[in-house]
C-alpha cells in the first residue's frame, strides 16, 4: 500500500463507494465496552504503526467532517470547534511560557 | 381497413417482444446484482450533529445522564474550571482577560447576526440544491408529459377497435342488404319465367279451344243442307204463326 492508495481491506465491489469515515478491517469490540480486565488485551490487539495511527486520525477528521462540516445545513459548530480547540492546543503549546505569569506561589 | 388489422396484430406483437425484453433485461439485472450488491451500504449524507451553547457535541451531555442526571455535566464542568483556576493550572493572565471580551464579542455577534446569515445562507444553499435538480425535474416532467400522451394514444387506438368493429358491422349490414335483394330479384325473375309460363300455357289452351270450337261449328254448318235449313225456316214460321195465335 503506497501513499494515495485505498487500505488494503476496501473491495469496491463488496463495500460500495469509498467512505473514508470508515474502518475497513475487522471490527474489534468498541472501546467503550471494553471491560477494564480486557483493556491489556484490547491494547495489545491495536496496530500501533504509524500508518495505523494517521488511518485512526485520518478517520476521526473525517467523521468529525461529516457529522458537523459536511451536512447540508451545518452550522457555526466546526468554526467553534476550531476556534476553542486552537485554543486548548495553543494554550498547551504555550504552557512553558505562561506559567511564568502565575499569581500565586502556593496553592 | 386491412391495414388497421395489420397494425393492431403487429401491436400485439410489439406488446409481447417488450415484454420478453423487459424479462430479459431483469434477468440480467438479477444476474449483475448477486450477493455483493445487496450487503453494500451507500453512505449518506448525515444531519448536523447537534450540540449546546453552539459547539459542544450533545453526546457528551448524554454520557453523564445514566450516572449523574441532568445537572451532571454543568457540575463536572464548573468542579473541573474551579480546580483549574484554583491550583493555576489554567493562569488568569492578560491573555484571559482579552479572551472573555473577544468571547463576549463573538457571542452577541452570533446571537445578533447568526440567525440573519443562517437565514441568507440556508436560501443559497436551497436555490443551489434547486438549481442542480431543476433539469432532473424538468426531465421527468417531461418524461411523465410523454408517457401520459403515450396513454392517451393507447386510449385512442383503442377507439380505433371500436371504430373498425362499427365499420365490420356496417359492411356486415350492407353484404346482408345486397344479399336479400338480390334474393328479392332471383325471386322475382323466377316468377316472371313462371308467370310467363302459365300464361303462355292458358294462351294455348285459349286458342286451341277456339279453333276446336270454329272446327266444330264450321262442320256443323257444312253437315246443314238446304233441305234441312228450308224445313228449318218453314218450322220457324209455324212457329211464329202459332205464337201470333196465342
Amino acid at each position: 500500500m503506497a501513499f494515495g492508495d485505498y487500505p488494503a481491506e476496501y473491495n469496491p465491489s463488496v463495500h460500495g463507494p469509498y467512505d473514508p469515515a470508515r474502518y475497513y478491517g475487522k471490527a474489534d469490540t468498541p472501546l467503550a465496552q471494553v471491560k477494564l480486565s480486557e483493556l491489556g488485551a484490547w491494547i495489545g490487539r491495536r496496530n500501533k504503526g504509524p500508518q495505523a495511527i494517521a488511518g485512526a486520525i485520518s478517520r476521526a477528521y473525517w467523521r468529525w467532517q461529516h457529522k458537523y462540516v459536511q451536512p447540508k445545513k451545518a452550522g457555526i459548530a466546526p468554526f467553534l470547534h476550531v476556534v476553542f480547540g486552537g485554543m486548548g492546543l495553543f494554550y498547551i503549546m504555550n504552557y512553558g511560557k505562561l506559567s511564568h505569569h502565575k499569581n500565586y506561589k502556593y496553592h | 381497413m386491412l391495414s388497421r388489422a395489420a397494425a393492431l396484430s403487429s401491436q400485439s406483437t410489439k406488446t409481447l417482444v417488450a415484454l420478453a425484453r423487459a424479462t430479459a433485461t431483469s434477468a440480467a439485472n438479477n444476474a449483475a446484482a448477486s450477493s455483493p450488491d445487496t450487503s453494500i451500504v451507500r453512505p449518506v449524507r448525515q444531519e448536523p450533529g447537534k450540540v449546546r451553547h453552539g459547539f459542544i457535541p450533545e453526546e457528551w451531555f448524554q454520557a453523564f445522564y445514566n450516572k449523574t442526571g441532568v445537572t451532571g455535566p454543568y457540575t463536572f464542568l464548573f468542579t473541573l474550571s474551579t480546580y483549574l483556576v484554583s491550583k493555576e493550572v489554567y493562569i488568569l493572565e492578560h491573555e484571559y482577560y482579552s479572551g472573555l471580551s473577544l468571547a463576549i464579542m463573538w457571542i452577541a455577534g452570533i446571537k445578533i447576526l447568526g440567525p440573519k446569515l443562517a437565514n441568507v445562507l440556508d436560501k443559497q444553499v436551497d436555490n443551489i440544491e434547486k438549481e442542480w435538480n431543476e433539469g432532473r425535474v424538468q426531465e421527468k416532467a417531461s418524461l411523465e408529459g410523454s408517457i401520459a400522451d403515450e396513454e392517451k394514444a393507447q386510449w385512442s387506438f383503442e377507439g380505433q377497435n371500436f371504430l373498425i368493429a362499427a365499420k365490420r358491422e356496417n359492411v356486415a349490414l350492407q353484404l346482408e342488404a345486397s344479399y336479400r335483394e338480390r334474393l328479392a330479384l332471383a325471386y322475382q325473375a323466377v316468377k316472371n319465367r313462371l308467370d310467363y309460363q302459365l300464361e303462355k300455357a292458358n294462351a294455348e289452351r285459349r286458342i286451341s279451344q277456339r279453333n276446336l270450337v270454329e272446327f266444330v261449328v264450321a262442320r256443323v254448318k257444312a253437315s246443314i243442307t238446304p233441305d234441312q235449313e228450308k224445313q228449318n225456316i218453314n218450322k220457324c214460321i209455324a212457329d211464329l204463326a202459332l205464337l201470333a195465335k196465342a
